[in-house]
């Protein structure tokens, strides 16, 4: 299989999920709108209207939604793409196929789903009095980064899920835990011990990424580029290291699905 | 074309099935496929007919002996209906099947309508495929199935599609695909077709190779087997 037929299988793959999910709906594409709007309404409701202690309340709500948001494009794409493998289960026992295909045919459609809610988002800010300005180039390669590490823990989920499948109990509960570990409620910047903090940045990629897109975007910051690019290293690292595995255990992975 | 010298394959099951949890699905298999020849395999179900072709089409991969294929030479199964979503069009489910089956985007974009021409949908090309009638979906499967472009093409049983009318027309493109120089293995439990699609037959039995040769021998012995 050629690098270009495995990156227009996948564009194709991804579309069609897309096309198959969106026609499923009376509402179609608009709730790839609705469901982020719909989050906001949420935070709205708690934050502004219960919670509300008179002040600032609506800068809150641009936090929470920048790092729920950002949240959402990485939970979503890796539990879509953790158990893509298994759940190819048919066309497994019917085409010799790279096994990263099918995460990586996820983390894509995840891809362009996403990039309706990263628009929400641009505009929930100016809602807020957050205007577009040269600095938000930064985001590049914050989001290439982020892509990055959405692929090689989708890799890694695909990969230890086809290996033992109980793996995919505990995937919901990651989720919760990073939900509540990476600073999405509150500011990983808050953190009173400084050591607690750094260690939590380093050991938590998804913190470090969320605080990121909020120094970048709320605050008009730069982000820290050693540690952006250390991360982007590592995660090509693991990527590399997972297409390896699933090429040298393409059978015995197979073999894991069918039985 | 391809050899399989001595493949076995076992995998593990639940605990107290087979032996000790071990479930040998295929041993010590051996045989040649030439090339242009179309070879039937035969044998009661779950005797690892499937797995066989798996391994010829390089899905799965013994657990000891060698499978030798020639440098360059693909194999693939002819699937009907592959990966075919239910929500999708006819035209979205031909196109992602045939990049499925190793077409490029362009190549698989040029098959759609030879494909929508011959399995004669019409209109119904455009809608879901969750609307078709089960005829209706073996038609647009086969068709794409069709159109694989392999060296070795493996078949499992899939002759028998759409009414009369479509499964003669479907036969006898397959017959005109055998004929030509296409490798086949074709796995059959219809006497009929084994008897005038096949050059050499193989019968296997609970994962052994119990008797290769003449058609009309090896199906004659293969009957006489199960009526003991």
């Amino acid at each position: 299989m050629t690098l270009n037929h495995y990156f227009s299988l996948i564009d194709v793959q991804a579309r069609m999920l897309l096309k198959a999910d969106t026609s499923k709906y009376k509402l179609g594409v608009l709730w790839w709108f609705l469901e982020p709007l719909m989050w906001v309404c949420v935070f709205y409701i708690v934050f502004a209207l219960i919670l509300d202690n008179g002040e600032k309340s609506g800068d809150f709500i641009v936090f929470l939604a920048v790092g729920k948001f950002a949240f959402i494009w990485y939970s979503k794409t890796v539990v879509q793409a953790s158990g893509s493998i298994v759940s190819s289960q048919g066309l497994i026992g019917k085409v010799k196929m790279p096994k990263s295909i099918w995460p990586m045919s996820a983390v894509q459609e995840s891809l362009y789903r996403q990039s309706t809610v990263y628009l929400l988002m641009v505009f929930l800010l100016a809602v807020f009095g957050i205007y577009p300005a040269l600095s938000w180039l930064w985001m590049l390669p914050v989001l290439l980064v982020m892509y990055l590490f959405i692929v090689a823990s989708s890799l890694v989920g695909a990969y230890l899920v086809c290996m033992v499948r109980d793996f995919q109990k505990f995937i919901p509960l990651g989720m919760t835990f990073l939900l509540f570990t990476s600073g999405i409620f509150w500011d990983v910047r808050d953190v009173k011990n400084a050591e607690k903090a750094d260690w939590l940045l380093t050991l938590n990629p998804l913190a470090f990424l969320i605080d990121t897109h909020r120094q970048v975007l709320m605050y008009k910051g730069s982000p820290d580029l050693a540690h952006l690019l250390v991360l982007g290293v590592v995660c090509c690292a693991v990527i590399v290291a997972m297409v390896y595995l699933m090429r040298r255990y393409t059978h015995y992975l197979a073999l894991k699905v069918l039985t | 074309m391809l050899e399989l010298q001595n493949v076995s394959l076992n995998f593990e099951a639940s605990k107290d099935s087979f032996d000790d949890g071990i479930h040998h699905v295929l041993r010590d298999v051996s045989f040649k496929l030439y090339e242009n020849e179309t070879l039937g395999i035969i044998g009661r179900n779950g005797v690892g007919k499937t797995t066989m072709l798996r391994i010829m089409a390089d899905i799965l991969g013994p657990t000891s002996g060698t499978v030798i294929k020639y440098p360059g030479k693909t194999a693939s199964l002819l699937t009907i209906g592959l990966g075919h979503k239910p929500d999708l069009s006819g035209r979205d489910n031909a196109l992602l099947s045939s990049m499925l089956q190793g077409a490029s985007k362009a190549e698989a974009q040029s098959y759609l309508e030879e494909i929508k021409a011959f399995s004669e949908l019409g209109d119904s090309f455009e809608e879901p495929v969750k609307t078709y009638s089960a005829g209706m979906k073996s038609r647009l499967g086969f068709t794409t199935a069709l159109l694989t472009h392999v060296d070795i093409l493996l078949v499992d049983e899939v002759l028998s599609v759409g009414d009369a009318e479509f499964r003669a027309k479907a036969e006898q493109a397959m017959r005109e695909r055998i004929s030509g120089d296409q490798t086949v293995v074709f796995v059959s439990h219809t006497d009929a077709q084994v008897k005038s699609l096949c050059d050499r037959v193989i019968w296997i039995d609970e994962g052994r190779l119990r008797l290769e040769g003449e058609p009309e021998f090896v199906l004659s012995e293969y009957r006489d087997s199960l009526r003991q």
